[in-house]
């Protein structure tokens, strides 16, 4: 995508998800971009259709502004950023032992890969031949170590030989060879021209040798208008707009996204650091059952496991329906369940200090409101500090992404962070409190008064803050506690939005009962306020 | 360009789903060690083999030289001594050859096969050994969602209504050789005993995880047998919950009740073969609930009702819809489906 100033008017913003297409119209007005329309509808949905309902509606809302913006003048001579997300790709994963699998399949499930593994150790030739020619596989990802050890050597031959055999009958299929198999190379470049690629990689070793591995398998796994691949890029030029430290919590149907981004400063330029997984998706992973058993610890709504096992697989036949009602509370379940496997996948995201920002986007989050998701992202991303919260609730991380020039993305993200982000609130999570019993005295100082709240550990205080309402929160502990540093009292910068101020002292981690009545029961209870007065 | 009279109604706002796709390719999957017996382009009629699906494959090792050998080739010949079968002579053996190192084919053979027929007619669109064969089916495509069990033809019959549930006790050996419409849905024991009667199908709106869970492992005990049963598929139309088979599906298969049909696995798929049998066009303005409480519901759209508030902090585009004999409902878009 080239250079979007050409039309100095307006454009449409769009991303084609798996399951659902989001569209806007920004426009540049008196000299900054503004996000003037957006909606979301089904993928099934001809995206056209969608475009001309949001003109429409642009239309109707302020004639003279649509107008200006040139609605009239054609909408197909518009600008469009286009990205899109596909379902995850498959790859297998094999090695002469299963101790080399590893790491290969680590890199591979932490580059938005849905991996398969196998290793000559467990599965006979024949076996492993009946493994390999499965044509849902788009990749095979051959890996030894570098040098390989000594219970990988005796199979490499075998394994190099079996791998040629399927590439001729299967040309089609991309094969990698990582770390001591690239020395096997041969065996396979012996098969002559065919469509699929033979790539060479490093042996994850190393973090440097990790981080290329990740790299190539992130190129292998989609095309340049890849929505997550776009979501890194807007995020960097957002942290650097905003001169803060970002992270982006993506939740689609075909996987997630946790991006952490460090803004650029000194003349150096700024860093993302970024993990997609596709089990990550809302309705989770291959294994059905670990899908259930992740969205039973997470459900407010008393179903036994079948009748859950049939709503998840309900959820995976039509993704974008049943959004109202208890289908609402599932979804969000479904979400949080979706968001603990993204977090459990990376920890050393997780290590990172907290952001400043914690941005969450994605279809999974569309239907809920905002304060459910702050609590939501409170709930599983369980991180001692103090955390500006927002929500990408146009969808327009991903087609800002497709703006090539580093400039030109950064000062349009510049103009439109304020309304392309809906402030969900601020999260205040202390650590090391002891439950149930009184924690301290918070005093919250705002332009619209001062409100002062005891603080029992264990559970959930909201305080009424407003969208872009900013307070100083001061907190007062009986005992020391961790608050991004070790202390009894702090000060912090709290911004408001829909969700208000939640200062969570729950447990840092969250231990919840394994009873799932009871577990239910309390999440209920503290979800319920949040939904506007729903009950969990 | 989008046509004004069915832009101001919104129409084009609910998902379209297609009631019948042609062409269809209906893939059947190989072993390595299964023999495929048809070549790509070769016109095939339903029930006629085109595989021999091997029941014992095991791998075996070939010493000796192998003329044009390419892996996923046919080799046949004589096996030495040993062996994972630990012969104690040489034996005569034909099978898939696999790899080669060192010179040594691997190849994957087996004693016992059985047949692996067409369910559809059409014509080879391409084999790969090992993996599938794909054939280009003449007829036309009802798809589901899901379909278990193997690909089998049989003559339709209509056992109960779409919003009906067939019982166990229903099925009888008349529904030998006959693949069963089962209405909302069915549970397990329906499906074994339709098998047991030589029932070759069953079409149904929905079926839990759990019958799924239970008639998957009956048929993978029926597979394992020494003897098994004619194939049996299992068409889902919608999903796993209750609700009724769509008007304009029933409509297509009260057209084909009396008549052969084949229920195919991949894609889940109600291919036929009648050209000139009639299907009713589904009528442009008639919708269905496809989720949500009201699901299986069916009316007519009566345009756009803009974004609405659907229980506590949940806001979505509406739509009105006209059931039979009430006023106008807003329903969520997303929950909404017709057919064309």
């Amino acid at each position: 995508m080239g250079p979007v100033t050409n039309d100095p008017r307006a454009f449409f913003a769009i991303d084609e998800g798996a399951a659902s297409t989001a569209a806007a119209i920004v426009a540049r007005l008196s000299g900054r971009w503004r996000l003037l329309a957006s909606a979301s509808f089904p993928a099934a949905i001809e995206t056209g259709t969608i475009l001309a309902l949001i003109t429409e509606r642009l239309r109707l809302a302020d004639p003279d502004l649509a107008a200006t913006v040139g609605t009239d003048d054609g909408l197909e001579r518009w600008t469009r950023l286009l990205v899109r997300g596909r379902p995850a790709g498959r790859i297998a994963v094999v090695a002469g032992a299963e101790r080399a699998v590893g790491p290969f399949a680590a890199a591979a499930t932490l580059s938005g890969w849905r991996v398969s593994t196998a290793s000559a150790e467990r599965l006979d030739p024949l076996a492993m031949t009946a493994f390999l020619l499965d044509p849902g596989f788009d990749a095979v990802l051959v890996g030894a170590g570098e040098p390989p050890g000594a219970d990988e050597r005796p199979a490499l031959d075998d394994l190099a030989a079996l791998v040629a055999a399927i590439v001729r009958r299967r040309p089609d299929v991309t094969v990698v060879l990582g770390g001591a198999m690239a020395d096997r190379a041969a065996t396979i470049e012996d098969v002559g021209d065919r469509p699929g690629a033979l790539l060479l990689a490093p042996s994850p070793g190393g973090p440097a040798e990790e981080a290329a591995l990740r790299a190539l398998l992130d190129e292998l796994r989609a095309p340049i208008d890849d929505a997550r691949r776009a979501i890194i890029r807007t995020l960097r030029s957002l942290a650097d707009a905003l001169d803060r430290r970002i992270e982006v919590l993506e939740l689609g149907v075909t996987g997630g996204l946790r991006a952490h981004a460090l803004p650029g400063s000194g003349g150096e330029p700024g860093t993302v650091r970024a993990a997609i997984v596709a089990s990550a998706g809302l309705t989770g992973e291959d294994r059905e059952d670990v899908a259930v058993d992740d969205l039973m610890a997470w459900t407010t709504i008393a179903l036994d496991r079948h009748r859950l096992r049939d709503r998840l697989r309900e959820l995976r036949t039509a993704p974008w329906g049943d959004c109202s009602g208890d289908g609402a509370h599932l979804r969000m379940a479904a979400a949080r369940a979706a968001l603990s496997r993204l977090v459990d996948l990376t920890p050393d995201l997780g290590a990172l200090p907290a952001p400043d920002l914690l941005v969450a986007a994605g279809g999974a989050w569309a239907v809920a409101p905002g304060p459910a998701i702050a609590l939501a992202l409170a709930d599983v991303v369980r991180r001692s500090g103090a955390t500006h919260l927002a929500y990408d609730h146009a969808r327009l991380l991903g087609p800002l992404g497709a703006i090539d020039d580093d400039a030109e993305r950064r000062t349009m993200v510049g103009d439109l962070a304020g309304e392309l982000l809906a402030p969900l609130g601020s999260v205040v999570m202390p650590q090391g409190l002891h439950p149930g019993r009184p924690a301290g005295r918070l005093v919250v100082r705002a332009t619209s008064g001062t409100t002062e709240v005891e603080l029992v550990a264990g559970g959930l205080e909201l305080v009424d803050l407003p969208p872009g309402e900013t307070a100083s929160a001061e907190l007062h502990f009986r005992d020391t506690v961790r608050l991004g540093a070790r202390g009894r009292n702090f000060s912090v910068d709290v911004a408001g939005g829909l969700g208000g101020l939640l200062v969570d002292l729950r447990d840092v981690p969250m231990r919840l009962p394994e009873r799932h009545d009871r577990r239910r029961e309390i999440l209920a209870a503290w979800q319920g306020a949040l939904w506007g007065g729903g009950e969990g | 360009m989008i046509d004004s009279a069915v832009w101001a109604a919104g129409l084009d706002l609910v998902a379209l789903r297609p009631l019948l796709e042609t062409p269809i390719d209906v893939r059947l999957v190989v072993a390595p060690g299964d023999r495929i017996l048809v070549a790509a382009g070769e016109t095939v009629v339903a029930g006629a083999q085109v595989a021999e699906r091997v029941r014992d494959t095991r791998l075996e090792e070939i010493t000796g030289p192998v003329a044009d050998a390419q892996p996923g080739g046919r080799w046949s010949g004589e096996l030495g001594p040993g062996g994972l079968g630990l012969r104690r002579r040489a034996a005569t053996a034909s099978g898939e050859l696999l790899f080669a190192t060192d010179g040594r084919w691997r190849v994957a053979t087996g004693t016992h096969v059985e047949p692996v027929d067409s369910p559809v007619e059409g014509t080879v669109r391409f084999v790969r050994a090992g993996v599938d064969l794909v054939i280009r089916a003449t007829g036309r495509g009802l798809p589901g969602v899901s379909a278990l069990g193997a690909p089998a033809r049989g003559v339709l019959a209509i056992e109960t209504g779409p919003d009906g549930e067939l019982r166990s006790g229903a099925v009888d050996v008349a529904a030998s050789g006959r693949i069963l419409v089962g209405g909302s849905r069915v549970d397990a024991e329906t499906l074994t005993r339709a098998r047991a009667m030589g029932a070759r199908g069953m079409i149904v709106a929905g079926l839990s995880g759990k019958e799924r869970r239970d008639f998957l492992a009956s048929e993978a005990r029926q597979r394992a047998a020494l003897h098994r049963p004619p194939p049996f598929a299992v068409l889902v139309l919608d999903g796993a919950l209750r609700r009724p088979i769509a008007s304009a599906i029933m409509a297509v298969l009260a057209a084909l009740a009396g008549r052969e049909v084949a229920v195919v696995t991949d894609p889940p798929a109600l291919v036929f073969d009648e050209p000139a049998l009639s299907i009713p066009t589904p009528d442009p303005g008639w919708v269905r609930v496809r989720s949500g409480p009201l699901a299986g519901g069916e009316g007519r759209w009566a345009g756009l009702a803009g974004p609405r508030r659907f229980g506590p902090g949940t806001h979505l585009e509406a739509g009105f819809v006209e059931f039979p004999g009430e006023e106008p409902v807003a329903l969520p878009l997303n929950d909404l489906e017709r057919y064309a």
